[in-house]
């Protein structure tokens, strides 16, 4: 067992001056849910444990200046019942639905499944075709940050160590509509095996614009680019749905682990999508 | 919020089914570990990594999972166990629904899937059965098939222990 | 079919349950003694090594270390017997298994030491400073490859430590009679129990020099076995089981009883030691996976008449019940069908893969995912109904089975498919991306353990003056209910409610011995001994009875707290009337009585041709399942199981066992699988290693069938384990139903299926 500390932040400047001191060594718990698992593996081994619970600072869900701002402290739970989150974008609620299940939503955070930056987190691909931006804050003042620009590489992030993520916000989306599909290997609480969110603007079927992104298919989720530019202009029916999401099989990576084989991601991925596609166009239920 | 002592430790207080509860604890030792040092054997511990939900309690209203929760994010809080659901002489109309639809066998898991159970009922009183598969869904069980468990919820949802 | 008892077959509320839901219940880790320290074992990260040298030295000087053991602490730390772990007296094999490693680790996370210190951060910091270094040897992790005779030996010079055959007529003549023949190879998973609650007890030496082991134990007679490692009397070794959190074979073998034992028996200090999930991942036994090829030749007409199969089991690096779980699979391996020609060759072989050994079904579980999918391949290659084609074959009472073996009992196996298929009701429509199927498995497992074993069981019943009594047994309880099934049992013929009695269980030393709870053998075994024992002590009061009211003791029954003349309720005395004239006169009414299965000799041969069990459960499974075809993705829908369990003594329980098995089925069907490899563990927790949670099973239509004719009390029949072994080929063969792709390798898993359907190996 390892040296550790506990610290409660009442205040902003108070975390933030802490975090300027003590840098990576100091931890925010934005749910704790992942924290412990890490001590109990010995994957941390020491330094300052944060709550941020009390900090006003990080609460809130708001709309201002055409987005959403969503406060790193909200539990997903909390999101999810928002009256807000619900009228101007159901889409993240159904997306939070699927997030692992009642016990880990009443304790985790959006901010922390992103601080995790792992590369199936599963509130990302959504946020990404959301167009969303992580605000984060040190004692020098606060940045925004992409949510494209902010992965590195598995469990890694362009966080500088003495930064938190103070919220996450996106346009409120006006038109289009989205798509989320998430593949498991149980009904219940799973680690995805690859997952995928699309956002699609179209007229009668013909695609204006969409943003797609993938999960588990990569070192960390990634907007599919070359897909989307495939898919732009295009009339979409069932069948040009399909053929077009194989595109997306060569913008991807995926590796062979515990959960499958790298050619059943790159495959399904195709699926997945079209999957997504069609949902976001209204052709099929929500999964 | 104490500073720590020489020793290490924190003093904590925690509301747990009504009483208050004192202590002293590490910064890292877990919700779980501080509940069973201190006479509540009642939350169980399964995987001490959050994926079974044994250890489920209520705090400050929400059902969590205890064995991934720090002991001192609960400072200051209400915790609920199963303990504070019934007597033998009075049972809550959950435990009597789950002793008469045999909604247990080992019954290791019951204490944490009784607490999910309650949050449910508690933020929505008629749930459809999809909704309780839904609300236990982070509680293992590997004895009963969870047949039963969703019959005991729903019939007192349906007003049958009223 | 009316109930004709007044307690027996009825829906009962178990005080048992009472005590579990408001949270009393003391479990194994919940048990607490003055002056306690937390033990923890040191293992193996090495699945086949050497082990050069091993240094404990800094591990034991840590402050707050109170012990550090290796196998030279060990007593007796190596034992050459049948099984480590079981109550057995007759023995077939010599079989090597260590407490502790001393020179060799075979599989990675063999236990080499144990720590106990004031704390469990001590403990583990103290694990960290163990130092060891090993010389990797040579390994194997194919059960085909180590069968090979230049395979790298696990044990001696042989790693195939057990063969088993089925020899009945000439399958080649069979086989030349056959219109239409399937051979298929199948595969089965290495299944986890995944019990909720952990390997965990406490251990102490009391005042009187006994070292008592209190710990969720499947089987108290393991005091014999720590009294041997310690080199103790077994006098003075006692073993009090807990309520068990879920057992399923798991906490049947040695657990932490051994371990637990050593270290207080060496420090002089209670002792805790609980196993993590992980450790329950890569150090305890599982489930056998099995290569099974089968080859089955049927008429046109649907007649069965030739089936010759080769079965491979992984028995992992220690032998373990590896023979005995083959034997299981080798008189199962036919199915519930009567073949004519049977040529049927088993083996299990060691690999230095993870132990295996008993888990609910003990090998007649995986022989069911070959012969189901057999039959409905057959079935589809002859155009025949599914159901139309078993019945056309299905043992019946009289029959002899391919291990030579009489059914004595009436099979239901037609009844129970046709009421699970009925039971699904209207079937549900298919979409663009999805397919919806719908299968059928028919399955037959033994209850009771193997009679050359010598079973026996006993309980001791008496009534107190105030008419309540006391039950002791030493059966354990795994949740199954075996308490409240022998308080039934005794409320039942003692007339009485189930809350006069009260049930004392499961302490070495203080309860009589019941044996094991394993082998669906609790109500068989335990049930039978419990009423004996009820009803000698029922014989004592309606002797006496009679004697007051001037009839035959044969007239009299025990009624409401009354002994009345069953033609004349109206003559009767009060029981407590009749208990205080039987203790005046010196005849207390208690007894210890003892009730034995079938006694057979030993198995001699390699050729099964004896009766090998006391009877049969059989049962039927029907899965409705939705596939997408787009990601291969399983959603179970329906689900329905029936079987004929005799006489139920408790509705709810049976029903329980059924939906709990159906759940257990199914994750062996669709998602289980505990992977190694190269022998290094993948899937050791519940993050990997997944189990159905409540969106995965649906609602299940739970029939109970009661014919009456078990050899059980009330002519019960045991449904532990028959309720899990037909689930995960219901749901196989509805897969095949829906996407017309037979995939053979269990668990059929989304990627599995996704690969079938682009005509690809999966």
């Amino acid at each position: 067992m390892g040296d550790f500390r506990f610290f409660r932040p009442t205040a902003l400047e108070e975390l933030l001056d802490f975090k300027a001191r003590e840098g990576g060594k100091a931890r925010i718990l934005d749910g704790g849910s992942n924290v412990l698992v890490y001590i109990n593996e010995g994957s941390i081994a020491g330094g300052t444990l944060v709550d941020v619970k009390s900090l006003e600072a990080i609460k809130g869900i708001e709309e201002r200046d055409g987005r959403l701002e969503i406060g790193a402290g909200e539990l997903i739970a909390d999101i999810m019942d928002s009256g807000l989150i619900r009228k101007k974008v159901p889409f993240l609620r159904e997306v939070l639905q699927k997030f692992a299940n009642p016990l880990v939503r009443n304790m985790a955070t959006l901010a922390g499944n992103i601080a995790d930056s792992s590369p199936i987190g599963d509130t990302v691909p959504p946020l990404l075709v959301l167009g969303a931006e992580v605000v984060a804050a040190s004692a020098k003042g606060e940045r925004v940050i992409p949510l494209e620009k902010f992965f590195t590489g598995p469990g890694q992030n362009v966080l500088r160590p003495e930064e938190v993520i103070l919220k996450v916000r996106f346009p409120v989306p006006e038109e289009g509509g989205g798509g989320h599909v998430k593949l498991g290997l149980r009904r219940g609480t799973s680690c995805s095996v690859a997952s995928v969110a699309v956002w699609v603007i179209a007229d009668k079927g013909k695609v204006r614009d969409i943003r797609i992104s993938l999960g588990g298919v990569a070192p960390t989720p990634i907007r599919a680019h070359k897909t989307e530019d495939a898919f732009k202009g295009q009339s979409l029916d069932w069948d040009r749905i399909a053929e077009l999401s194989e595109t997306v099989m060569s913008e991807i990576r995926p590796i062979t682990d515990v959960r499958g084989s790298a050619d059943y991601r790159k495959h399904v991925s195709a699926g997945l999508l079209a999957k997504a596609v069609r949902q976001a166009l209204g052709l099929e239920e929500s999964r | 919020m104490s500073e720590r002592d020489d020793n290490g430790l924190y003093d904590i207080c925690i509301k747990v089914n009504d009483r208050e509860l004192r202590g002293k604890v590490k910064a890292e030792t877990s919700l779980l570990d501080f509940l069973r040092a201190n006479n509540h054997t009642e939350v169980k511990r399964g995987c001490d990594k959050g994926d079974c939900g044994a250890c489920t309690v209520i705090k400050d209203g929400r059902a969590i999972l205890s064995c991934i929760t720090l002991a001192l994010q609960a400072d200051g809080s209400k915790v609920y166990t199963v303990k504070s659901l019934g007597s033998w002489e009075k049972m809550h109309p959950l435990q009597q629904a789950f002793v008469d639809y045999e909604a247990l066998q080992c019954g290791f898991c019951t204490p944490g899937m009784l607490m999910s159970a309650k949050a449910l009922l508690d933020a929505n009183p008629k749930p459809t059965r999809a909704e309780i598969r839904e609300a236990i869904s982070g509680n293992l069980c590997r004895c009963t098939g969870y047949q039963k468990i969703v019959d005991a919820v729903e019939a007192v949802a349906r007003g049958e222990y009223r | 079919m009316k109930n004709k008892y007044s307690v027996v077959g009825t829906r009962i509320a178990g005080l048992d349950e009472k005590d579990k839901v408001l949270g009393n219940v003391v479990f194994a880790e919940d048990f607490t003694l003055p002056g306690l320290i937390y033990g923890k074992v040191f293992r193996s990260t090495r699945a086949s090594a050497r082990i050069k040298a091993l240094d404990v030295s800094k591990a034991r000087s840590l402050p707050g270390v109170v012990c550090v053991l290796t196998a030279e602490d060990v007593p007796n730390n190596e034992s050459v017997k049948n099984v480590v772990g079981q109550t057995t007296e007759v023995g077939l094999l010599e079989a090597e298994h260590q407490v502790l490693a001393r020179e060799r680790v075979r599989y990675w996370g063999e236990a080499i030491a144990l720590v106990a210190a004031e704390s469990l951060d001590v403990a583990r910091d103290a694990l960290k400073l163990i130092e060891v270094e090993y010389e990797e040897l040579p390994a194997v992790f194919d059960p085909l490859e180590a069968m090979k005779p230049d395979a790298p030996k696990i044990h001696g010079n042989n790693n195939v430590i057990a063969s088993w055959k089925l020899r009945k007529g000439d399958v080649e003549q069979g086989f030349a009679q056959a219109d239409v023949i399937v051979e298929n190879t199948y595969r089965t998973p290495r299944q986890e129990h995944a019990h909720i609650e952990p390997e965990s007890g406490v251990a102490w030496v009391d005042d009187m020099g006994v070292i008592n082991v209190r710990y969720a134990a499947q089987v108290i007679e393991h005091y014999r076995d720590i009294a041997t490692v310690l080199g103790v009397p077994e006098s003075l070794v006692r073993v009090i089981g807990t309520l068990i959190g879920g057992g399923f074979g798991g906490k049947e073998d040695v657990t932490v009883e051994v371990f637990l034992a050593l270290m207080a028996w060496k420090t002089g200090r209670p002792v805790k030691l609980t196993f993590t999930r992980e450790e329950m991942g890569y150090a305890r036994h599982k489930r056998h996976p099995y290569v099974l090829k089968y080859k089955t030749g049927a008429t046109k007409e649907g007649k069965l008449v030739a089936l010759e199969a080769q079965i491979v089991s992984d028995a992992g690096a220690y032998v373990y019940l590896s023979p005995w779980v083959l034997i299981y699979s080798t008189v199962h391996s036919t199915g519930p069908y009567l073949i004519p020609n049977v040529k049927v060759d088993a083996n299990s072989v060691l690999t230095n893969n993870i132990m295996t050994s008993a888990f609910r079904g003990f090998g007649g579980m995986q022989v069911v995912a070959a012969y189901e999918a057999q039959m409905d391949e057959l079935a589809e290659k002859l155009r025949l109904d599914p159901v139309a084609l078993r019945a056309r074959n299905f043992l019946k009472k009289g029959d002899v089975t391919a291990s030579y073996q009489e059914i004595t009992s009436e099979v239901w196996l037609e009844k129970c498919a046709r009421a699970v298929l009925d039971a699904l009701g209207p079937k549900s429509k298919g979409g663009k991306t999805t397919k919806v199927g719908r299968g059928l498995a028919c399955a037959w497992q033994s209850y009771g353990r193997m009679t050359y074993l010598h079973d026996t069981s006993n309980c001791w019943v008496n009534l107190e003056m105030d008419g309540s009594a006391v039950l002791r047994t030493g059966i354990p309880d795994l949740g199954g209910g075996q308490r409240e099934s022998v308080r039934a049992i005794a409320a039942e013929v003692l007339g009485l409610n189930v809350e006069e009695i009260h049930v004392i269980s499961t302490d070495s030393q203080v309860t009589p011995l019941s044996g094991t709870v394993t082998a669906t053998r609790a109500l068989y075994m335990s049930g039978n001994a419990a009423k004996l024992a009820s009803e000698n002590v029922k014989k004592i009061i309606t002797d006496k009875a009679a004697e007051v009211l001037g009839v035959a003791a044969d007239s009299l029954d025990l009624k409401d707290h009354r002994v009345v003349v069953i033609d004349d309720p109206r003559k009767n005395i009060p029981l407590v009337e009749a208990i205080k004239q039987c203790h005046f006169e010196g005849k207390i009414p208690q007894s210890l009585a003892t009730f034995r299965a079938p006694f057979t000799e030993p198995i001699h041969s390699d050729v099964i041709k004896d009766p090998v069990f006391p009877d049969f459960t059989f049962g039927a499974q029907a899965a409705e399942v939705e596939v997408d075809v787009e990601t291969g993705e399983v959603k179970v829908l329906k689900w329905a199981t029936a079987y004929d369990i005799g006489q139920a003594i408790n509705v709810n329980r049976v029903e329980g066992q059924m939906e709990g098995g159906v759940a257990q089925g199914l994750g062996f069907g669709l998602m289980e699988d505990y992977l190694e490899v190269e022998g290094v563990p993948w899937t050791w927790n519940f993050h990997d290693y997944i189990i159905p949670t409540s969106k995965d099973v649906p609602d299940i239509k739970s029939i109970v069938l009661e014919s009456g004719s078990g050899k059980g009390p009330f002519g019960a029949k045991g449904i532990g384990e028959p309720a899990i072994s037909a689930a995960g080929p219901a749901a196989a063969n509805a897969i095949k139903d829906a996407i017309g792709v037979r995939i053979t390798h269990l668990p059929i898993t989304a990627e599995r299926i996704f690969f079938a359907l682009r005509g690809e190996k999966g």
